[in-house]
């Protein structure tokens, strides 16, 4: 279709020129590196007739008259106007690269604006500089390059999430930014391939987000898939081929020093060692004396060694003056480094079609012009459980006791029966991590899920710079998951009897309908760039269904998991749940009116409306307004004496407020639910339940928006001919009346419903710094260095001890609350004692009780001296405070790149510091049995051994009961994360049939500068709660990935 | 102009946009639909039931029922040693200061549910169906406060449920015991008034029935007037109600209930079911487990279920005292020849030693020591994964009771084909113990007509059952036989308190010889002691802290539970 209209185009073209008389042939060669530009933009200005050059730079064009002025342009280099005349034959023509980067348009709600306009807070990253990182997700990639964006791997096990922030924490609700792909609001962009991407354009400031006034509390990500370009098509192939490694493996005891270790417990306490010839088979305690056997390391057991990781993207860009497109295609795959032999594995499939297409030009604009973008992910995952101390395959395999094998004599799992058989009586509670994981839905599990985010859009510009555009946007998504728990015994409390299956799936989508109507004009240098536009959202069109059975047919078969493969029983009887997902709908309505007067002085206002269904009628309105302004110093005729190092220097400030809707429904309603909870058993007989029927939460008719409050002042500035850049932004930004589950008494015997409670507050600031220049002809270099700082605090909570506690049991069952948030303090800021060192004698002790300082009964030597916080003389829950703040004080980002004519090499680094992580790779405080890393050997073992971990005792000890700051290390990390290594063939041979062959090698997660003694300082994870991060239960690492790939272009 | 169209366009949007906005929910009734007619007026009665179980699943070891087990002179806490909750408790000290904010907030649940079904019982048309469910509702609730005022006594008093967040964020405050009382007494002698006399087995078990309601109401009445020195409850009218009221009540349940004694004692508790039997003890005389909802014995009892399970939300549907008091872990070699059938369990209260040899000196014919306690072997080995206060003796009432089928060795026998006939699941240890918690047994019922008559009628009936002579009133006598008959059942805590005896003989429990991770030492006091910690605290627990801090001051801690109550640990 598109080649037909090509087509058609070109004869109506060439019937044109029949009756020209002047005929110009040329190439345009680019200044760089002399070489012909293929895919350049030729016209004859003030006509409709032009020309893109072939893949040799090469063109031909006709033209009327004597003379005419060719207008050479291509996207990223500078415009070339030049006259010829009409007896001229050839022409050649050298167009040069925009290094005036102001000159760039960028993306913003609704719309594009010239860079050097903006006078809000935004950063922009392009599509190659995610791409060539050679990362499966975007996110990945984004990490160094976006100052003020907080992005943290919640696991680093493939497909697993980020958390990202921008501008530090605003709630303990929803903190996710707003991701707008290609206009549509709401999509996700894991769902996209790094090579899919054009641009990433990420909106900090609240004036710059505002257009987005309901969702934009948390920030906007814009993400611009890549686009069709006029010209000859273009195929591009992009791949990689990797090995991933463990970065780092724990060092855990070996079976002699475990039971050594476990020995010296017992005799801390006053009681005999352990008899371990009672405890063990013989053959086992035999093969460790006797050094045959170390015993069983469970993370090498597990690691996936040279796990490898792959992708490969083809992409197709072309079209006309009418018509452009651009597809692609790309398939990913990545295993991971722990988990086997049920190891993670993580697999995507992406395609894309967008085009332009122009039905009416008129004169020198497009009248009518209609367009699509359309992206289809399917991705498949399995993966091991990475959750809390319970339900955490890494912090099984790290607990686990390293005395029990993992397989039998007949090479089976070692499990219960193995050990009855061996005469195993030692910890009878202890199961083969290996196999819980490989045996359960814990390892047996995989999710599939399609998903289509598309738009489709009219654009009609009845005269010229007054532009309709309606978007309907349109996404669906369907998934499903399966996971399998098998009959296993492999302890006195582990055990599953009969076999399960577990099956959900769920479709749905949710649509969008956009109208604006821009306007721009000039009058006497005064430009006014006017939008007004309206927009209806109605998501959560879909249901929900699940089913799970026992006994299957096909005992231990994976594959054949299904629930039609169950057969019920009286007892064991075929469940299934069905919902409709939580429908929603949002209505807004909003204007933009951005100004300038010869782009020296700028404003800009914008005010939304938005209604939302999650609130009552009165309360679901929320209008939500900003103003900004610039000022570009350098155009003024005083700055003349600084024009020979300063090239460009604007000033901006802005205002504005965001909202947040993101709540569940109906909380202005009191609802009734029916669950199984809260049914009840009457008769005689135990398998059939009355229903009963409870108010689950309790009506807040008056529950409204969440509003984010920010003021920015900032400066962009560029020095030196432009090789050096600068931009500084200062903020400060306010979520007032947080949408919170506050807790209330529970003496009303009801749950808490959301209120607006609180508020918090985020301040800090962004540098970024880049510089670009070259040594001789062919050198080019550039470094790029990002920091940002953000100090996050709560200003108020609104129930009567202004705190929303945290979880116990989070570091060991016995624990107390070990986070929360709490009015002055940081959002999720560790809680507990802060600790002096250990006590070395009584002498000690009885210095502290002299001097007043609490103690606690029965301290002895090589005890953690807690710190009388509140000096009361005693040591109790009221000397807990904060130990610890997850959230980094500064953040850098750190990309460097170098070319010498074929070469290229790109570093790219990213750290954060300041932060503290609670990290506990075993339950101290609750079961006696687990293995230790060898860290444990720093423990007190007498007068002046250590002051910093105690004496070893048992589980039960206080010493690691109370939460303390011995949990707690620094967290401050920078990742080496990329080293790229590149050559273009092209340069050597430059009579390839391509315009780029490049060959490259890639070392990812290289090397990680800290003294955090984890594996893996970059720490998202926090007990499942958007609002917590940096726990270390057992965290699965980032690996160390060396990869080898290529970029063809034809 | 086309501007100004388009602005009229937008302003037609606007009008149309409160319906675009207005969203159904599909899965949940509301308060605008909720409720209408009989089924959802019982679905809010079913709902209170439930509240019990949830209280279960947060944790059997935060309820009245567990710390009536612990704290009283019978058991120990025991458990392993990270479960110093147990321990502290037996302690009457804390570890962890809102340890009980899960019972408080499950009671509190049902007494709000309790209150939203009173105030919409008259959508059931039937008179006698309404009556029967308001005095359900009212038996739920009394049965809530009572638990809540003998373990915190000053608890707030909450009549009617809020209607909206505003209402619910003020802190209400704490009534003296004298009201609660009045609110309990009222509202039983309401639902006496108005229950239909069903005889037991014409209701489902499990209902709260008029001789619920009447047992439960000499219950309280022996506890207050007891505890506070009182010679008639009050009422909320400011009138009081007498003794007589209470015994026309239990002469009532006696006569017309249709409750009786089961003929062997042995038959209520499950270790008497056919599969345990053949390998057991009892089995001499062949009594015969009375399954539940065949046991005329049982006025009121806590439900439980086989669909239960560890993970999600179901716990509570199993027996969880059961796996509490079990042995702790049973494990790879132990076999049968150990403790069979008691099963595996959590090794929390432990029988107290001065309870078994008492019982021999005070009764030594008496059956009921055997039947209710378990001695383990000579070869038994102390100390199974960190055992604390073990003492060799295991209740035998309320405990894991495990069974053999064939060559299948059941961890309950709730769980094995036996019970379930077409049943082909092992089940869990952790989650296999569906029998119901006897909570109002009728020889309490007996035991306490005794009481409050002074005759030794009913005493002599239960005396009877297990063989023993009838021997002539003295109230020394019924507290023997209350002791004996009753133990484990959550009421000598009570009654120990109610005779103002608890101190001495919580005294009783130092010097008990007990192993601590198969140490053999003896019990010692914590903290202050028994004695003063009982003195202190008259038996009341810690208001859970999570609450008071809520509260903004108004709820104010009991009396001896500051930083001194706090229990470390025996090793810290």
């Amino acid at each position: 279709m598109k080649n037909i209209m090509l087509f058609l185009m070109a004869l109506v073209m060439s019937c044109h020129v029949m009756a020209q008389q002047n005929r110009i042939t040329g190439t345009v060669t680019d200044k760089k590196d002399g070489l012909g530009m293929p895919g350049v933009n030729v016209l004859v200005k003030g006509t409709t007739s032009g020309t893109i050059t072939d893949m040799n730079g090469n063109f031909s064009l006709n033209f009327s008259g004597k003379d005419a002025v060719l207008v050479v342009s291509c996207v990223g280099y500078k415009s070339v106007e030049l006259r010829v005349k009409g007896d001229q034959k050839s022409v050649n023509v050298v167009i040069e690269e925009n290094s005036e980067l102001l000159d760039e348009v960028v993306v913003v709600g609704y719309g594009v604006q010239k860079k050097k306009l903006v006078t809000g807070a935004t950063v922009q990253v392009s599509g190659n500089d995610l791409q060539k990182l050679s990362t499966t997700s975007a996110l990945t990639a984004l990490q160094s390059q976006t100052p003020g964006v907080n992005i943290t791997q919640s696991s680093g096990q493939p497909g697993d999430g980020f958390k990202v922030t921008v501008r530090g924490l605003g709630t303990i609700g929803s903190s996710s930014p707003l991701y707008v792909i290609d206009g549509v609001a709401g999509g996700s962009i894991d769902n996209l391939n790094p090579s899919d991407i054009e641009s990433i354009d990420v909106l900090k400031d609240a004036a710059s987000a505002a257009i987005y006034g309901a969702r934009a509390a948390n920030g906007v990500i814009l993400v611009t898939t890549k686009q069709g370009k006029s010209g000859k098509v273009t195929v591009s192939y992009d791949g990689y081929y990797g090995s991933q490694y463990a970065y780092k493996m724990p060092d855990l005891l070996t079976a002699k020093e475990y039971m050594a270790v476990q020995d010296m417990i017992n005799f801390n306490e006053g009681n005999p060692g352990n008899n371990w010839s009672a405890l063990l088979p013989s053959a086992l305690k035999q093969s460790i004396e006797d050094g045959t056997w170390n015993g069983t390391n469970w993370m090498k057991e597990s690691y996936n060694k040279a796990a490898p990781v792959q992708n490969h993207a083809i992409n197709l860009t072309g079209g006309g003056e009418a018509s452009k497109f651009s597809l692609g295609f790309s398939y990913a795959s990545q295993e991971g480094i722990f988990g086997k032999p049920v190891e993670s594995n993580y697999g995507r499939y992406t395609a894309r079609v967008n085009s332009d297409h122009v039905l009416l030009k008129v004169r020198d604009f497009d009248a009518i012009k209609i367009g699509e973008t359309l992206n289809y992910s399917y991705s498949t995952k399995s993966g091991v459980s990475t959750g809390n101390i319970y339900s955490n395959s890494i912090h099984s395999l790290l607990t686990a006791n390293p005395l029990m094998p993992l397989y039998d004599e007949n090479g089976d799992y070692y499990d219960y029966y193995a050990k009855q058989r061996n005469g195993w009586n030692y910890d009878a509670s202890a199961a083969n991590p290996i196999a819980n994981t490989a045996l359960s839905s814990q390892g047996l599990n995989l999710s599939k899920s399609h998903n289509l985010q598309a738009s489709a859009y009219v654009q009609i510009q009845p005269i010229k710079n007054l532009i309709f555009k309606s978007q309907f946007g349109y996404k669906m998504s369907a998934n499903t998951y399966r996971s399998y728990d098998r009959i296993k015994k492999l302890s006195s409390t582990n055990e599953t009897t009969t076999e399960s299956v577990s099956q959900n799936a769920g479709l749905g989508a949710s649509w969008t309908l956009d109208n604006t109507l821009a306007y721009k004009f000039t009058l006497n240098e005064h430009t006014f760039d006017m939008m007004v536009g309206q927009s209806a959202e109605r998501w959560g069109l879909g249901d929900n269904v699940s089913a799970s059975g026992k006994n299957t047919l096909f005992l231990g078969s994976w594959k054949n998991a299904y629930v039609d493969n169950t057969k019920p029983t009286a007892l064991d009887q075929i469940t299934a749940g069905s919902s409709p997902w939580g429908e929603g709908t949002l209505a807004s309505f909003f204007g933009r009116v951005n100004y300038d007067y010869k782009e020296k002085y700028m404003a800009s206002f914008t005010l939304r409306a938005d209604g939302s269904s999650n609130f009552a009628k009165g309360h679901q309105w929320g209008y939500f307004p900003s103003v900004s302004a610039g000022w570009v110093v350098s155009s003024e005729p005083f700055m003349e004496s600084t024009k020979n190092w300063m090239d460009f220097l604007k000033v901006r400030g802005s205002w504005g407020q965001n909202g947040n809707c993101n709540i569940s429904g109906y909380q202005y309603l009191t609802t009734f639910a029916f669950d199984v909870t809260n049914g009840y058993y009457f008769g005689k007989d135990k398998s059939s339940q009355t229903t009963g029927g409870y108010a689950n939460i309790l009506k807040n008719p008056d529950v409204t928006w969440e509003t984010s409050e920010q003021l920015d002042l900032g400066f962009d500035a560029r020095f030196f001919d432009t090789r050096l850049g600068v931009a500084f932004d200062w903020y400060k930004k306010t979520t007032k009346d947080w949408l919170v589950v506050a807790p209330i008494l529970s003496t009303y015997g009801l749950n808490a419903p959301y209120i607006n409670g609180g508020d918090v507050e985020n301040q800090g600031f962004e540098l970024a710094l880049n510089w670009n220049d070259k040594i001789g002809k062919d050198f080019n270099y550039g470094v790029n260095l990002n920091i940002s700082k953000n100090k996050n605090k709560v200003t108020r909570i609104a129930n009567s001890e202004g705190i929303i506690h945290g979880d116990a049991n989070v570091l060991s069952q016995g624990t107390d609350e070990m986070y929360r948030a709490q009015v002055g303090m940081p959002i999720g800021y560790f809680y507990g004692y802060k600790t002096d060192g250990i006590f070395q004698n009584y002498d000690q002790i009885a210095e502290y009780k002299a001097a007043g300082k609490g103690v606690l009964a029965g301290a002895q030597p090589g005890d953690v001296i807690f710190t009388d916080y509140n000096k009361d003389g005693v040591i109790d829950d009221n000397d807990r405070t904060m130990i610890g703040d997850p959230h980094p004080d500064y953040t850098l980002g750190l990309g460097i790149n170098l070319s010498y004519k074929g070469f290229d090499l790109n570093i790219a680094a990213s750290g954060s510091f300041g932060q503290q992580i609670a990290k506990s790779y075993r339950s101290f405080a609750d079961t006696k049995t687990q293995n230790f890393t060898t860290d444990i050997f720093g423990a007190w073992t007498g007068e002046g051994t250590s002051n910093k971990l105690p004496r070893l005792t048992s589980g039960s000890h206080t010493n690691w009961q109370k939460i303390s700051d011995i949990y707690i290390e620094d967290g401050d990390y920078l990742k080496i994360q990329n080293v790229t290594i590149g050559y273009d063939f092209k340069k050597l041979f430059t009579k390839l049939p391509l315009q780029q062959a490049r060959l490259f090698i890639t070392a990812q997660n290289l090397y990680t500068f800290t003294g955090y003694s984890g594996m893996d300082p970059e720490i998202g994870y926090g007990y499942d709660k958007s609002w917590v991060s940096g726990i270390d239960l057992g965290f699965y690492p980032s690996p160390r990935t060396f990869l080898v790939g290529v970029n063809l272009k034809f | 102009m086309k501007k100004i169209l388009y602005l009229a366009v937008a302003a037609l949007l606007f009008a149309s946009c409160n319906d675009f906005l207005a969203t159904e929910n599909l899965t949940q009734k509301n308060s605008e639909n909720f409720p209408v007619n009989e089924t959802d007026a019982t679905q809010m009665i079913t709902a209170i039931y439930a509240t019990m179980n949830i209280a279960i699943q947060k944790g059997v070891n935060k309820t009245y029922f567990y710390i009536a087990q612990v704290a009283s002179d019978d058991c120990y806490g025991g458990g392993g040693e990270n479960d110093k909750d147990a321990q502290a408790s037996d302690h009457l000290m804390y570890y962890g200061e809102s340890l009980f904010a899960d019972f408080w907030s499950a009671r509190y649940q049902g007494i709000n549910r309790a209150n939203m079904a009173l105030a919409n019982l008259q959508n059931v048309a039937d008179e006698t169906i309404r009556n029967q469910k308001t005095g359900e509702a009212l038996f739920l609730r009394a049965y809530f406060y009572f638990e809540l005022t003998q373990m915190f006594e000053n608890v707030p008093l909450i009549s009617a449920a809020p209607e909206n967040v505003s209402q619910a964020q003020i802190a209400p405050t704490q009534m003296p015991a004298d009201s609660i009382y009045a609110h309990i007494a009222s509202d039983l002698k309401k639902a006496v008034e108005i229950m239909p006399a069903y005889k037991w087995n014409e209701v489902t078990s499990g209902t709260a029935t008029r001789w619920a309601a009447e047992a439960l109401l000499a219950r309280v009445y022996l506890f207050y007037t007891g505890f506070y020195q009182k010679d008639a409850l009050p009422l909320t009218d400011g009138s009081k109600l007498t003794k007589d009221f209470v015994i026309t009540g239990l002469n009532d349940c006696i006569a017309n209930s249709g409750h009786s004694l089961a003929p062997d004692f042995r038959s209520l508790w499950p270790y008497t079911n056919t599969a345990t039997m053949k390998n057991s003890k009892y089995q001499e005389g062949a009594p015969k487990w009375l399954k539940d909802g065949e046991n005329p014995e049982q006025v009121f009892a806590l439900k439980f279920s086989y669909m239960s399970a560890w993970v999600g939300d179901k716990l509570g549907f199993s027996n969880q005292y059961a796996l509490y008091f079990g042995i702790r872990d049973q494990s790879t070699n132990y076999g049968l020849d150990g403790t069979y059938p008691i099963g595996q369990g959590w090794g929390q209260g432990p029988v107290a030693a001065n309870l078994w040899n008492d019982w021999k000196t005070d009764e030594p014919d008496d059956i009921r020591r055997e039947a209710s306690i378990y001695q383990v072997k000579d070869n038994f080995q102390y100390g199974r994964d960190a055992q604390m206060e073990e003492t060799g003796l295991w209740q035998s009432k309320i405990v894991a009771t495990r069974a053999i089928v064939g060559t299948t060795d059941y961890p309950s026998f709730c769980s094995s084909s036996e019970y379930y006939g077409d049943g082909t699941s092992t089940g869990h240890f952790q989650v296999s113990h569906a029998q119901d918690l006897n909570l109002i047994r009728f020889a309490d019922v007996l035991l306490m007509h005794s009481e409050l008559t002074g005759t030794a009628d009913g005493m002599n009936k239960v005396r009877a059952r297990v063989g023993l002579p009838a021997i002539a009133y003295s109230l020394d006598a019924l507290k023997k036989e209350r002791r004996h008959e009753l133990a484990f059942e959550g009421l000598r805590w009570g009654d120990m308190r109610r005779w103002h005896e608890a101190e001495t003989d919580l005294a009783k429990q130092v010097g008990q010889e007990i192993w601590n991770k198969g140490q053999k030492t003896t019990m010692k006091d914590q903290g202050a002691g028994y004695v003063a910690r009982y003195k202190a605290t008259r038996g009341f627990f810690p208001i859970p802290k999570t609450e008071i801090d809520l509260s903004n001051g108004a709820l104010k801690q009991n009396a001896g539970w500051d930083e001194s109550a706090n229990f470390s640990s025996w090793n810290n």
